[in-house]
């Protein structure tokens, strides 16, 4: 989800010659920066999204296609990354569909590293194959979000405090979705970070109350936060492993969010 | 009079202390200008006070799992005249935003509540707080008034013991004989409350000290990432003492009442601060001292001692079921802003290979 404008910057640059993402430079942002607002009215720039795709499959193609022709020093492949950081699609998806979100990373890396270990063409190509479909699946899933969002069933994507123990868990739940983000991005110290500081800044404010209402839940939770996934990233498990993890965390969150619900409305008034 | 008991802070304050809080702990003379001598006034309902009138913008340290939320709430509800508006945040990103606005000649916030003292301390030493009317300061113990902010509830610094396998005479008074007492310790070295107590230990004790008991701790303790964890250790007896604020003991046991664990507590040492969260005005007016004043009425300090086990510091409140007697408590004599000058606490866990 943070991308920053340095990252961004000479992506944009290509976009911007090709005159075919020129609305890119006009998005207004939120308060922090990192996340355009483009991500709370996804049905007004659906057209631009898929325009999105469609490019980036090309831009991929045109690396396998240098690879064909000229082999590893003629293909560039770590310029998927770039194509990739610099459409807004990127963060669509992120902030909607994270197993997808990391699926699309999976893929990129799945075509960088075949031809960065010179693989022959038919295996790259495989590796291409498996990008878009992904690719076009999350296209797909963002249609269906943007759906949701004019039905008005999701909030509005912004980084916002919360107010009641239950917020809390949901800010919980997708910090650690940006776990699994950036642990499929390949930066497994900034998702071990995440859980750290979720941990520390976020779990730690409820889990007082939590115990009060389920002790074993907690050990469980304390585990999940201390060892479980900071050791699955550290041994180097799939995307998949610890996505695995996570959707685990995200069950007992969801008990815990309904134990504290429970108890808050069974509190007395202060007054 | 660093190290000090509660008979002779009786001799202060007066035997008033007795009726609930914390009683009669010295008073920091310098701050108060004699106010040690007045008499103790039980805290004020709620129903004494004037209603509150016009916009009011509050910063909000979070990180107390939405309890003050529930006063805010109640106070918006009785006031219907008030527009509150808040700003929420972690307590030191906030009181580095009110610090940054005042330098820039804007005071945004016109009141800041905050869970930790220490964030309260470094808008208090920017000069971006306001002085407090006596007769509010007064209301609390005599020993938590400041000039220019409120202490409002506590915590106090304990050693969680596994009862299974000791009691509290096996668990050392001297914090800085822990390291060598032979148990099996717990502690959580990145917790910012277990960092205010080295803070504490560090101006009581001196830096060299300090480094010493770090270093012996780091040697036999087993690091747990909060202090909660370091209790459920304890209790699962993982290890058979360690460091922690009082309140996670209280709530680990009513959650499960048989647990295996209580709580010792040194004396006259770090190791049994009480350190408190807070509340100033950063901006002039009876407003922002009129809902300072609703923090320390009885329902609301009954409301947080009951609901998240913190230790009410206004006169005739009871503390939270389950603390030992108040009585057999002596915490040293420290004025909690002082607890802000956290970086040079940092830099002697880095230099123990603590942190």
């Amino acid at each position: 989800m943070h991308r920053s404008t340095e990252r961004r910057s000479a992506p944009r640059r290509v976009l911007r010659l090709a005159a075919i993402f020129s609305f890119l430079a006009g998005g207004s942002a939120l308060a922090d920066g990192v996340v355009g607002e483009h991500v709370n009215d996804l049905q007004a720039h659906l057209d631009e999204y898929t325009t999105e795709v469609n490019w980036l499959i090309e831009q991929v193609d045109g690396i396998v296609d240098a690879y064909e022709a000229g082999g590893l020093s003629a293909a560039r492949p770590e310029a998927v990354n770039d194509h990739w950081e610099a459409v807004d699609f990127h963060s669509a998806i992120e902030t909607n569909y994270v197993p997808l979100y990391a699926g699309i990373w999976q893929g990129l890396y799945g075509v960088r590293q075949a031809i960065e270990k010179e693989q022959p063409v038919d295996a790259v190509r495989a590796e291409q194959v498996k990008l878009e479909q992904t690719l076009w699946q999350a296209l797909g899933a963002v249609k269906v979000a943007a759906q949701f969002q004019q039905r008005g069933l999701v909030p509005a994507v912004a980084h916002t405090e919360a107010a009641t123990p239950m917020e809390t868990i949901d800010i919980i739940k997708r910090e650690l979705e940006r776990v699994v983000a950036k642990y499929a991005e390949q930066l497994p110290d900034e998702a071990n970070t995440i859980v750290q500081e979720t941990y520390l800044n976020r779990f730690e404010g409820i889990e007082g109350m939590l115990i009060e209402q389920d002790a074993d839940l907690v050990v469980d939770l304390e585990l999940d936060f201390n060892v479980t996934l900071p050791k699955s990233m550290q041994d180097g498990a799939s995307v998949d492993e610890v996505s695995g993890v996570v959707e685990a965390m995200h069950v007992k969150l969801d008990r815990a969010r309904g134990l504290l619900e429970e108890a808050e409305a069974n509190r007395a008034d202060v007054f | 009079m660093r190290r000090r008991h509660f008979i002779g802070a009786l001799a202060t304050a007066g035997a008033a202390g007795a009726l609930g809080g914390i009683p009669g702990w010295p008073v920091h003379a310098s701050e108060t200008g004699g106010a040690a001598k007045a008499t103790l006034a039980d805290a004020p309902s709620v129903e004494s006070l004037p209603s509150l009138e016009g916009k009011l913008t509050l910063y909000l340290g979070t990180g107390e799992g939405g309890l003050y939320e529930n006063v805010l709430k109640a106070i918006e509800k009785r006031n219907p005249g008030l527009e509150l508006g808040i700003r929420r945040g972690p307590t030191a990103a906030l009181a580095n935003a009110i610090v940054a606005e005042g330098q820039a000649g804007v005071r945004r916030a016109d009141v800041f509540w905050a869970v930790d003292s220490g964030a309260i301390g470094l808008v208090n030493e920017a000069g971006l707080a306001q002085p407090l009317p006596g007769d509010l300061t007064g209301l609390l113990d005599p020993v938590f008034r400041y000039e220019r902010w409120a202490p409002i509830t506590g915590r106090v610094r304990s050693v969680p013991f596994h009862t299974g396998r000791f009691s509290a005479k096996d668990v050392p008074t001297d914090i800085m004989a822990l390291p060598e007492s032979g148990l099996r310790l717990g502690w959580a070295p990145a917790y910012a409350a277990f960092q205010s107590f080295v803070t504490a230990m560090r101006l009581l004790e001196g830096e060299e000290r300090t480094a010493a008991w770090l270093q012996a701790m780091a040697r036999n303790a087993r690091g747990y990432a909060g202090e909660l964890g370091v209790v459920m250790g304890v209790e699962r007896g993982e290890v058979d003492a360690g460091l922690a604020n009082h309140y996670y003991t209280l709530r680990l046991k009513a959650g499960k009442p048989d647990a295996a664990v209580d709580m010792a507590f040194t004396r006259g040492d770090a190791g049994c601060l009480v350190n408190a969260s807070g509340v100033l005005a950063v901006n002039e007016g009876e407003l922002a001292v009129n809902f300072i004043r609703y923090l320390l009425t009885r329902e609301v300090q009954s409301y947080l001692a009951r609901e998240a086990a913190e230790i009410p510091l206004v006169h005739g409140v009871a503390p939270p079921d389950g603390l030992p007697p108040l009585s057999s408590l002596s915490p040293p004599e420290l004025d909690l802003t002082r607890l802000a000058d956290l970086r040079p606490t940092l830099d002697l866990m880095r230099d123990a290979g603590v942190l």
